[in-house]
């Protein structure tokens, strides 16, 4: 075996979050031993809460305050970063060690133009270019480096002003500003659509070669590593339970654990057993909206001069769902899909007909953590949901109606994969996966014949998505609910939805059968989504 | 994209329309209130003829819309009547009284920025901690605090302990401007207490959210170190929020400015209103009334103007 440069050595690290009450709590990383090998881009996979993310806070040590290191070490090209003084530590950041994070639309001081912070960069590390004008030369060129061509008028923009994968290539351009030896990327692709993804993927193995960085690349999905990174390290509970060439964990896995993630990330119906039902397309729709034009109004003022700008956003949008059916429905961020139905559900002000068969719709949203209210037990939001349904019957008296709820509540819940045990919890002691069945529980408990589901599974990792795909379908099955399904994710539409809809810039570009639409595209956007789930799949 | 230029003159047109509502409300207010302005002026004592003669000589008797309109022409040429009171001007009334209540008001704003600021900061240091935990109490007992009440304590406190500051003296700004501030800063002192809780408070939890958010994070990451964080980023993100609070304290101040002139025997606006209404004065009624709602709606308006130069999300949709 040959012996490899590490940049990064983290040894037998253990850490964990003591409180007063617990002073010996169950560790969030439990003896975590790796190296990072000079100009490697290593990817660090595993399921939400395992301590990913942990593992990357301690090497930049942005650790909360609460947590404490109880024993390791971790040596950054051989010195002891425990050892020294936080101020020095901080230093390293941005100069040796620069750091990309998930989400980029909260990233960005929304008050400050980008140049402003791209260039505090420069001015936090006093050694660097001098005069104003020479760092905003370096700035310029650095976001030309990643991609854009526009870069002095970018420099002027506010984060407001530009898209989520905008955002994270200023980021990207601020992380690697100095060219530091290790770029730390935290699910940098997450909240991203997957031509995003692939332009972002792209860039930092392209910067990777070109500033010749080495990279800790961490993601839920092991379809993103794809392709992506030399060597893979399987994280499970605080420790690291599998290690190897990126090729041999994803063709090969060796572990047990590794080949079920692997199975999760696939989303293999027969596997999962995945089993929509059949749809009648003879019989009349659940839902038909026609000619849905929709956008975002002006100010009072605005209003009666003339307009300058076009702010519609959706442009003449006909659907129709049916019985029973799971409609895909695809795009890139921006297409209009989040505001089609926000118009649907009546929240958006819009012209058009829409017309639902229905006494209730459910509605799932993309994130489980804001959609619940934290004050409030679970018990509480199903009962809230169970009174806006108005099926519940007055005439009973209130102690028998009582516990006819709760008999519903429970039975709802445990087919959601939840049970009893969950009523009195509140949203913050669950996670994201169960927080996403408590909403489809709020949902079923009001009998919809439709569920509209927008983006569901993007802030899921690969085992909750799984589980919930197969209750969705379960449920599709089980009760003939009718579900409208958005999401960035083709892999899932040609698995379970019978019909697509793929929309771009406000409009539907391409409808049809999905094994058509998806084997055959006519429209550009079409191809162009598929362009980058091959490249991101290697299907 | 919207024009700065647009995005004021829209804000303009809004005040202008606000201020014209509040007129209507106050004159509608004063007309449709019981109570004959004559009648009290002369007393039960007067003949209907007597009261009849006054009512023609105050312009009672013509109809409510040429009323209104010419108390608007009065209001804009800041001479809005005579006070059937003092038999002067309504707006020289007001211009004399104006620096009192102006002058404490500003100073109890300054007051509140001053000390809740540095504070909040250091309280959001460390949330939970010893220090935190003081100035959290201070600020509940402050809060419960009535200023009305302060005021009592502080003059007993300035007048029996240490006398330093007069109490109870006015001295006109143009006479001595040093004795002027002076004599204002107990009532503003007790005036700002329960705001600079009220203040220390919001802040606080303000800073302590933005703190932990992404683009702190971010920061982190570049290396900035965390006093340059907290002025360059924390600061400026938190005032966005504050400015609204900010505005709504100011205008708070300004009431409450009406109470504590009364405990501190000060001759403000706030002693001419109680007159005013004691001796059923409505035109001097009437114009206090809206030049405090003219001046609580113009800091609104500055507090919208300061939001938008703040923050480019409103200024650039």
């Amino acid at each position: 075996m040959t012996t490899h440069i590490h940049i990064v050595k983290v040894h037998h690290l253990t850490l964990s979050f003591p409180t007063r009450k617990d002073p010996n709590p169950k560790p969030i990383l439990n003896d975590v031993d790796f190296g990072i090998r000079d100009g490697e881009i290593l990817g660090l996979i595993g399921n939400s809460g395992c301590g990913k993310t942990m593992t990357s806070l301690a090497i930049a040590g942005l650790l909360p305050e609460s947590a404490s290191i109880t024993s390791g070490s971790i040596k950054f090209a051989g010195k002891d970063l425990l050892a020294m003084d936080p101020k020095s530590r901080r230093a390293m950041l941005g100069k040796d060690i620069g750091m990309i994070f998930q989400e980029p639309s909260t990233a960005l001081d929304p008050l400050m133009t980008c140049g402003k912070q791209l260039e505090e960069v420069l001015t936090a590390h006093k050694d660097s270019t001098k005069t104003p004008e020479e760092r905003r030369k370096a700035i310029i060129e650095m976001l030309e480096t990643v991609g854009f061509t526009n870069a002095e008028e970018i420099l002027d923009r506010y984060p407001h002003q530009l898209s989520g994968g905008q955002r994270q290539r200023v980021l990207i351009a601020g992380a690697a500003l100095l060219k530091p030896r290790l770029l730390i990327c935290d699910e940098p692709t997450s909240s991203l659509d997957t031509v995003t993804t692939v332009s972002i993927l792209a860039l930092l193995k392209d910067l990777c070669h070109k500033l010749h960085m080495t990279i800790l690349f961490i993601s839920h999905d092991l379809s993103a590593v794809r392709g992506f990174c030399d060597r893979v390290m399987v994280m499970k509970d605080g420790k690291i339970i599998d290690k190897d060439t990126t090729s041999d964990i994803l063709s090969h896995p060796k572990n047990a654990y590794t080949a079920e993630l692997l199975t999760n990330a696939r989303l293999d119906t027969r596997l999962l057993g995945l089993e929509p039902a059949t749809v009648d397309y003879t019989r009349s729709p659940v839902l038909t909206a026609k000619n849905i034009t929709a956008g975002y109004g002006d100010s009072l003022f605005a209003r009666g001069k003339n307009r300058k700008t076009d702010n519609t956003i959706l442009h003449d949008v006909s659907l129709e769902v049916f019985p029973n059916e799971i409609l895909g429905l695809i795009g890139s961020s921006g297409s209009g899909k989040t505001t089609l139905i926000r118009s649907l559900l009546g929240l958006l002000p819009h012209s058009g007909k829409v017309n639902i068969r229905s006494s209730s719709v459910g509605a799932i949203f993309q994130d489980p953590v804001s959609c619940l209210n934290p004050a409030h037990t679970i018990k509480w939001h199903m009962e809230e949901a169970l009174r806006a349904s108005g099926k519940t019957d007055n005439s009973v008296p209130r102690k028998e109606r009582k516990a006819k709820s709760l008999a519903k509540i429970i039975s709802v819940l445990e087919e959601c994969g939840l049970g009893e045990q969950h009523l009195l919890r509140h949203p913050k002691e669950l996670s994201g996966g169960q927080r996403q069945r408590v909403a489809i529980a709020m949902c079923l408990i009001q009998e919809p014949s439709l569920i509209i589901a927008d983006e569901p599974f993007s802030s899921l990792d690969a085992s909750s998505s799984a589980e919930l795909l197969k209750l969705m379908t379960d449920i599709n099955r089980e009760r003939s609910t009718a579900f409208l399904l958005i999401t960035h994710n083709i892999h899932i539409v040609r698995q379970i939805c019978p019909r697509v809809i793929v929309m771009d810039s406000g409009r539907i570009c391409e409808e049809g059968n999905t094994t058509d639409v998806l084997t055959n595209p006519k429209s550009e956007c079409t191809s162009s989504l598929l362009d980058a789930e091959r490249e991101i799949h290697g299907i | 994209m919207q024009s700065k230029a647009g995005y004021l003159i829209g804000k303009l047109v809004e005040l202008l329309l606000t201020l014209l509502v509040v007129s209507l409300l106050v004159f509608t207010a004063f007309s449709i209130i019981p109570g004959d302005a004559a009648r009290v002026m002369l007393g039960p004592e007067a003949s209907q003829a007597q009261v009849d003669l006054l009512r023609a000589e105050l312009g009672l008797d013509k109809p409510l819309i040429v009323r209104y309109g010419s108390w608007l022409i009065g209001l804009l040429t800041f001479n809005p009547g005579t006070s059937y009171a003092y038999h002067m001007s309504v707006g020289e009334l007001i211009a004399q009284r104006l620096p009192v209540t102006i002058g404490m008001s500003a100073i109890a704003m300054i007051m509140v920025i001053v000390i809740s600021y540095p504070m909040a900061v250091l309280s959001a240091r460390k949330p939970g901690r010893f220090g935190d935990q003081v100035c959290s109490v201070i600020g509940h007992i402050l809060f419960a605090i009535p200023p009305y009440v302060a005021s009592l304590l502080l003059i007993l406190l300035a007048g029996s302990l240490f006398s330093l500051l007069t109490v109870g003296n006015y001295v006109s700004p143009s006479d001595d401007f040093i004795g002027y501030v002076g004599c204002l800063i107990l009532p503003s002192f007790a005036i700002a207490l329960p705001k600079i809780a009220m203040s220390f408070k919001f802040l606080r939890s303000s800073i302590i959210e933005q703190r932990t958010s992404d683009y702190v994070r971010t920061s982190k990451s570049h290396g900035l170190s965390d006093f340059k964080i907290l002025i360059r980023h924390v600061l400026p993100n938190s005032n966005v929020s504050s400015i609204t609070i900010i505005s709504i304290i100011l205008s708070d101040i300004l009431g409450g400015s009406l109470i504590v002139e009364q405990v501190f025997n000060l001759p403000g606006l706030g002693r001419l209103l109680l007159s005013a209404i004691s001796r059923r004065d409505f035109p001097l009624l009437s114009g206090i009334v809206f030049y405090l709602a003219f001046i609580t709606v113009i800091l609104y308006f500055l507090s919208d103007i300061a939001a938008s130069l703040a923050d480019p999300r409103i200024r650039l949709k």
